[in-house]
């Protein structure tokens, strides 16, 4: 006999500590605003906890992309990082103050960093201040994602 | 540049099957060097939280781990004693040569520029293990849509969960252990989604003995998913994933030994994650760069052929764990204990190898290795997959082809093998290379004459001159030593550097050619 589908908890549950403040806890930014992160996660499990399950989108159609083979196989999970984009977001460790951007496409040009700070140092990329960032959408299909295990 | 490190054996790959070679070349008396792509050992089965990051781990150790804790504790002692050095964090692109080899290794993704690292072998273990396997869907490119090891990964490494409701699905036992592994840790799983029928298992007793242990592990896991009261639905697939921006339910129903669907058990699992898999396809890119056969395995993905010591047809390179053929962590570590001992001996250290340990390895290589085809033969991958699949579901997911534009070239374009293909359409031919898609292009091409014709082409489809994508930066600062005078003409095989006007931190050899800077309208 079929079950009824049961639809998925509205909220998540609170982490038994305050994000962002214990000593292995730091935070890092996504489009500038901060996301709290605990030393050890990988740039995914970080996003993912915030609630964020996309942060790229394709190249051609513009499609929402976010974690998908997890293990640094597949490169779904690309972001830009410290203003260098393709960066895998499952194999990458997030470190504190990390500059985390949503990508579109390519990941070319670099958007403008929020602060004045950070992006499109080091890899020089031409003309990387054209595209301002619009990265809003891809950030935005947050809804309900991951969830900090409490511990 | 960075110099050369020289070293009696390389590991590749820091799971089970890589840190037990390692251990025992080096307690034999080599000079060995274990290279692992991840920040801390154990491959995906005894993944954890980097050292010092313990906090993240859920759950208590599960006694499975003694095995790889014992190794681990020789690992330790073996490099304090500076005989074993490992390089974490580090993924070898490039292998070639014969004894010594040169291998070219890469960091992380974060300095793309960073110089590349060479090191020259006298023999090589190979133990690059294996990734999820996929067969595509609708909707399967969804944000929450997920493998089964992408779900592990993230609790086992980060402790965090993937969702607040989770649907595991595909086929064969590594379906319970994700479900296992996210109730251990709070998770919610709303169903397991089976597609073949598990008690046709019991049906093959004999060829369950070796696997007693590993039975075992399932009968416990089963148990977990009864307590938590988890949905499991056998004979059941995920029809498609269905949601806005990201996933918000899957369909599925119920299938005939086929696959086909029965008509009216359709039904809808609202989840905010699917984590999906098929079984698992060996990474056998080095392997194949160094011109090691490789033959088709029990599951119909890719294996390194090997001898009863580990040897993978190439003097001095051996491989050992998923690599030559999928088959679980415990049979993973017994091959690396074979393969380590066999690469010391090709060095001349044969008296430090104990000859009836080695032998009883191999029988329970033989034994678990039997026990993982009769899993294989219980949980086949949908064979009637091409036949059914929607032409306007996505192959390839990295150049966003379809299956029509797939068939379009077969029956239209007369492509009649994956290469074909990836030339019209570009399937395959997009940031991981064809790893994900690989599988399910072939199938959609014409059955093959034989089944030598099919493991050619399957290996035609998996040459990849640069196993992870390197940067063109690091390529074109590379002027260190080049491959050994014996090796004439095999510089690095690297994506060509005209036409790309911008700098581009990573490349891969097949480079995009459309510089799209946002979405389509």
């Amino acid at each position: 006999m079929p079950p009824e589908p049961m639809p998925p908890e509205p909220t998540p549950p609170e982490p038994t500590t305050p994000p962002g403040t214990g000593p292995e806890e730091f935070q890092v930014r996504l489009d500038g605003r901060p996301v709290p992160a605990r030393a050890g996660q990988t740039v995914a499990a970080v996003l993912l906890a915030a609630g964020v399950r996309s942060w790229r989108t394709t190249r051609q159609a513009g499609r929402p992309r976010g974690l998908f083979c997890g293990i640094g196989v597949c490169f779904d999970c690309l972001v830009t990082v410290g203003g260098t984009p393709n960066v895998r977001a499952c194999v990458t460790l997030a470190e504190p103050g990390d500059d985390i951007r949503t990508q579109q496409g390519t990941g070319w040009p670099l958007p403008v960093p929020a602060s004045g700070t950070g992006a499109a140092a080091g890899t020089g990329a031409a003309g990387g201040t054209e595209k301002a960032a619009g990265t809003e959408k891809a950030a935005g299909t947050a809804a309900a994602g991951g969830t900090e295990v409490a511990r | 540049m960075t110099g050369v490190r020289r070293v009696d054996v390389a590991v590749i790959g820091g799971g089970p099957a890589g840190v037990a070679a390692a251990v025992t070349a080096a307690e034999a008396g080599a000079g060995v060097v274990l290279v692992d792509g991840a920040p801390r050992l154990g491959g995906q089965y005894y993944r954890r939280p980097p050292a010092g990051s313990e906090q993240l781990s859920r759950g208590r150790r599960r006694h499975r781990w003694r095995a790889f804790d014992g190794l681990e504790a020789r690992l330790e002692e073996l490099v304090a004693a500076g005989r074993l050095q490992v390089l974490p964090g580090t993924t070898v692109w490039s292998a070639e040569g014969g004894s010594p080899f040169l291998l070219r290794t890469r960091g992380g993704d974060r300095d793309p520029l960073a110089p590349v690292g060479l090191l020259r072998a006298r023999t090589v273990v190979l133990a690059t293990g294996a990734h999820d396997r996929q067969l595509p869907f609708p909707g399967w490119d969804l944000p929450g849509v997920m493998t089964g090891g992408a779900a592990q990964a993230l609790v086992k490494g980060s402790g965090v969960l993937p969702g607040q409701a989770v649907v595991v699905a595909g086929t064969g036992p590594f379906l319970l252990a994700v479900a296992a592994t996210l109730l251990r840790a709070g998770g919610r799983v709303v169903a397991v989604v089976e597609a073949n029928t598990p008690h046709r298992l019991l049906t093959r007793p004999s060829e369950l003995l070796p696997g007693l242990g590993r039975s075992g592990q399932l009968a416990g896991f089963a148990a977990l998913l009864v307590r938590h009261r988890v949905r499991y639905l056998a004979r059941h697939r995920v029809l498609r994933a269905v949601g806005g921006d990201a996933v918000g339910a899957v369909v599925v129903a119920r299938v005939d030994g086929q696959g086909r669907v029965r008509s009216g058990t359709e039904r809808e699992l609202a989840c905010d994650v699917l984590a999906v898999g098929q079984g698992f396809v060996p990474q056998t890119d080095l392997a194949v760069q160094l011109g090691c056969p490789v033959g088709t395995g029990t599951d119909g993905g890719p294996a390194v052929t090997v001898d009863d010591l580990q040897q993978a047809g190439v003097p001095g390179v051996f491989a050992a764990g998923e690599s030559t053929g999928v088959g679980g962590a415990e049979l993973a570590l017994v091959e690396g204990l074979v393969a380590g001992a066999a690469a010391a001996r090709r060095l001349g250290l044969a008296p430090a190898v104990d000859q009836d340990l080695l032998r009883r390895r191999q029988r329970r290589v033989a034994g678990l290795r039997r026990f993982a085809d009769a899993l294989h033969r219980t949980f086949p991958a949908d064979p009637g997959w091409a036949q059914r699949v929607d032409d306007a579901t996505l192959i390839c997911r990295c150049e966003e082809v379809t299956a029509g534009r797939v068939r379009e070239a077969v029956t239209g374009l007369g492509a009649a093998d994956p290469r074909t293909v990836k030339l019209l359409t570009r399937a395959g031919m997009g940031w991981c290379q064809g790893r994900i898609c690989a599988e399910a292009v072939d199938r959609l091409c014409p059955p093959p004459p034989d089944p030598a014709a099919g493991t050619a082409r399957m290996l035609s489809a998996a040459k990849r001159p640069l196993a992870v994508p390197v940067g063109l930066g690091a390529l074109a600062a590379m002027d260190g030593p080049g491959p050994d005078p014996g090796h004439p003409g095999a510089g690095p095989a690297g994506p060509s550097a005209g036409g790309s006007p911008g700098p581009r931190p990573l490349s891969t050899p097949d480079q995009p050619r459309r510089d799209q800077e946002g979405p389509t309208p």
